[in-house]
């Protein structure tokens, strides 16, 4: 048995102690989706903590066979694909970048114009993501950010594994239009095919 | 410019490419624009790195996890006072005719209890004797065999009862 699985059982069995290790443990990755999705720090914690709170109250009801990560972050995306569609307007915060700082180039990095670059190009990344359709970013969230597979996202969205992929499709088709409008400064400057990726 | 396989291998294409698949690309992408956005956008994605929360987060949720512990026992609480008063209001409102009587004058109230109560106790009695008396009077009057027939149709009753239960009950074995 694995320390995660000893602390759910501990959590579900009342120990609020082993539940704040599964938080402490996962609070990163649910996080990072609620601000991929949400677009704004305030909402992400917000969102972040009341999935917390929801698995708190429905940790009886997790089956020990599936992933727990693949449950907390189907509770998180479905949270945030509910608050995107009670939104009125969308909003994009392009005043703090990832940590909630301001985007001020730090003079003293070895290249702070590399810095700069990489920093708008995530930023850009960012504003092309809360373009797409509210699933559909949940998914290539989970692609890129989680490393989840395709059968994994489908659980996770409670979709099937050809819809997935024919919703990573249509929004890495979305991405790279609406990439390609960017100005070029905006946009990497590596070349692609001298990437060791390729 | 045809562009297949190379928008499969980037936009369908998990999976690691091969040496010769990597060559082949990096040939196409020199040329097409439209690919090289593509590619652009995938490195783009593999290069994000995971956004996280302000220091303190699991501390926030305690605080936020004893608020909502906190209002719930309010929540019950109040729910529970509600429930209690009603149940009270309601058992005043109905056996308010009964407290009235009770309360304007309790002598008459337990006379009349009394002597409703006696009058039920007689009105059993007198039944029963006139249970008896038909028990000991009727054989005297009903003819033998409508006794017999009484009997067997009681029997047949039973058997048909007892048979169609063992039918609609029976398990079955196998298949």
């Amino acid at each position: 048995m694995t320390d995660e699985t000893t602390w759910i059982i501990q959590a579900q069995q009342g120990d609020d102690e082993a539940f704040t290790y599964l938080v402490e443990t996962y609070q990163k990755p649910v996080y990072n989706l609620c601000y991929r999705m949400l677009g704004e720090p305030e909402s992400a914690e917000d969102a972040a903590q009341e999935t917390f709170l929801k698995v708190y109250q429905n940790l009886a009801r997790y089956d020990r066979e599936r992933s727990f990560a693949t449950w907390l972050l189907s509770i998180a995306a479905h949270h945030c694909i509910d608050r995107l569609r009670r939104r009125r307007f969308p909003s994009v915060s392009i005043d703090e970048d990832e940590e909630g700082q301001t985007d001020i180039p730090d003079r003293f990095a070895p290249d702070p114009e590399s810095e700069t670059t990489k920093r708008q190009e995530r930023e850009s990344l960012h504003q092309c993501l809360q373009s797409l359709d509210p699933t559909d970013r949940a998914a290539v969230i989970m692609r890129y950010w989680q490393d989840f597979s395709e059968v994994e996202i489908a659980q996770a969205l409670k979709l099937t594994v050809p819809a997935v992929k024919s919703r990573l499709h249509r929004a890495r088709r979305a991405l790279a239009d609406l990439w390609e409008d960017k100005p070029a400064h905006m946009r990497t400057e590596r070349k692609p095919y001298g990437s060791p990726a390729f | 410019m045809d562009h297949r396989p190379f928008e499969d291998w980037l936009l369908d294409n998990d999976q690691p490419l091969t040496t010769d698949q990597k060559r082949q690309l990096n040939t196409h992408l020199r040329t097409c624009s439209s690919c090289t956005t593509l590619a652009e956008m995938n490195l783009a994605l593999k290069s994000v790195k995971l956004a996280a929360p302000e220091v303190g987060f699991s501390g926030r949720f305690q605080v936020r996890l004893a608020a909502k512990k906190h209002a719930l026992r309010r929540r019950n609480f109040v729910g529970f006072l509600i429930l209690t008063l009603s149940v009270l209001g309601l058992l005043g409102l109905v056996s308010w005719p009964v407290l009235k009587d009770l309360i304007q004058s309790p002598v008459n109230f337990f006379s009349s209890w009394i002597s409703s109560l006696v009058s039920l106790w007689a009105s059993l009695q007198a039944l029963f004797r006139a249970g008896m008396v038909l028990f000991k009077v009727a054989p005297g009057f009903v003819p033998a065999y409508i006794w017999v027939v009484i009997l067997f149709a009681t029997g047949g009753w039973s058997v048909v009862w007892v048979v169609s239960l063992m039918k609609f009950t029976k398990v079955k074995q196998g298949v």
